[in-house]
């Protein structure tokens, strides 16, 4: 195992990793925020105003992609 | 040729947390710290200058955008609390660190914070908010005027009550009780941690793709500038919004038990 390990380094595949598993989650939550939203939107025109409200859930669903692509940096 | 541009060896320079500049009797004094201060100043002068141009008959200039941003924030709080005048009672302090963090987020991103401006290789400068002492210090300011404020709205032991609603002998209540009271600490972390995270992976974006771009740096880290203009102004309202949700969560009086009766009648404002 240690020599796979110097053979191969795997520091950058487990950022990738990290990174790609991390962000999967909150791409796949604001695509549904959004796609809810439109949805909403296209029933109702009125709750169009509701877009404010919206980019906080956004930025809620973004905040654990943000912890994901932060600890890629402590990946030494 | 190709490796002079993508050597991965020396990357850009990345730093997550700020880097200590000087010493004052073992007190570190670091470089976001610098930049805070230097943006407290810039916006006490700049304020000073400007609410002396704000008239009820229309601000001009630079006034205007001062006018128009405690308008907003006026009326994110009118949403979340339910009432013009509870809004306008709290807007100085909730108006006060929307513009803290807004120029904090946009003074972080001229062209000399960073490496550009340096002492002994670390960057003099770096944005208040991409510390997480910083936004965490905003958070807990913000946390515990809220706690205050709203102790001072209901009472102590109402307040409590408020986080244990419903009868004290069920031990559920307890349980979700103890829940909430915890969730107050979750919340401080969040607000912190967003704040600062957007701030930091934004700059470390911006240096990122201004490596990667080799000569055309300017050109590869425009797109990444705007949209953190973008996020920056997005951050402060996502801030202001939620700490007033949280103000009005914990401001809005029980419907379910006795004191909805000796609650003052507004018949105007609708229950939702």
């Amino acid at each position: 195992m240690e020599l796979l390990a110097e053979a191969t380094n795997v520091v950058p595949l487990a950022k990738g990793i990290a990174l790609g598993f991390g962000v999967l989650g909150p791409a796949i939550a604001i695509g549904l925020i959004g796609s809810s939203f439109m949805n909403a939107v296209s029933r109702n025109p009125e709750s169009a105003k509701f877009l404010g409200q919206i980019l906080v859930f956004v930025s809620l669903a973004e905040l654990f992609g943000l912890i994901a692509f932060a600890s890629i940096f402590i990946i030494k | 040729m190709f490796t002079k541009f993508f050597a991965a060896e020396d990357g850009p320079h990345i730093a997550i947390a700020p880097e200590k500049i000087f010493e004052i009797n073992g007190f570190a004094i670091t470089n976001s710290m610098i930049y805070g201060w230097v943006c407290g100043i810039l916006i006490i002068a700049a304020f000073a200058y400007l609410a002396k141009r704000i008239s009820y008959k229309g601000s001009k200039g630079p006034a205007q955008l001062i006018d128009y941003g405690t308008e907003f924030i006026i009326n994110v709080l009118t949403t979340a609390l339910n009432s013009r005048s509870k809004a306008i009672k709290y807007a100085p302090l909730f108006v006060t660190t929307f513009f803290f963090i807004i120029a904090n987020n946009w003074l972080g991103l001229l062209p000399g914070v960073g490496l550009a401006i340096n002492h002994d290789g670390t960057a003099l400068f770096r944005p208040f908010t991409a510390d997480f002492n910083g936004t965490l210090s905003i958070a807990l300011v913000m946390i515990v005027i809220v706690q205050t404020l709203a102790i001072r709205e209901s009472g102590a032991l109402k307040h409590l009550r408020h986080y244990f609603q419903g009868s004290l002998k069920n031990p559920m209540t307890l349980a979700l009780g103890a829940l909430e009271l915890f969730s107050e600490f979750t919340r401080l972390i969040s607000l912190a941690l967003r704040l600062f995270l957007n701030v930091v992976i934004g700059e470390i974006l911006i240096s990122v793709f201004a490596y990667l771009a080799g000569p055309g740096a300017p050109l590869g880290a425009l797109p990444f500038t705007l949209m953190e203009i973008f996020v920056g102004l997005l951050q402060a309202y996502i801030f202001v919004m939620l700490c007033a949700s949280y103000l009005g969560v914990a401001t809005a009086h029980n419907h379910h038990d006795e004191d909805y009766a000796t609650e003052p009648d507004k018949p105007t404002e609708a229950r939702v």
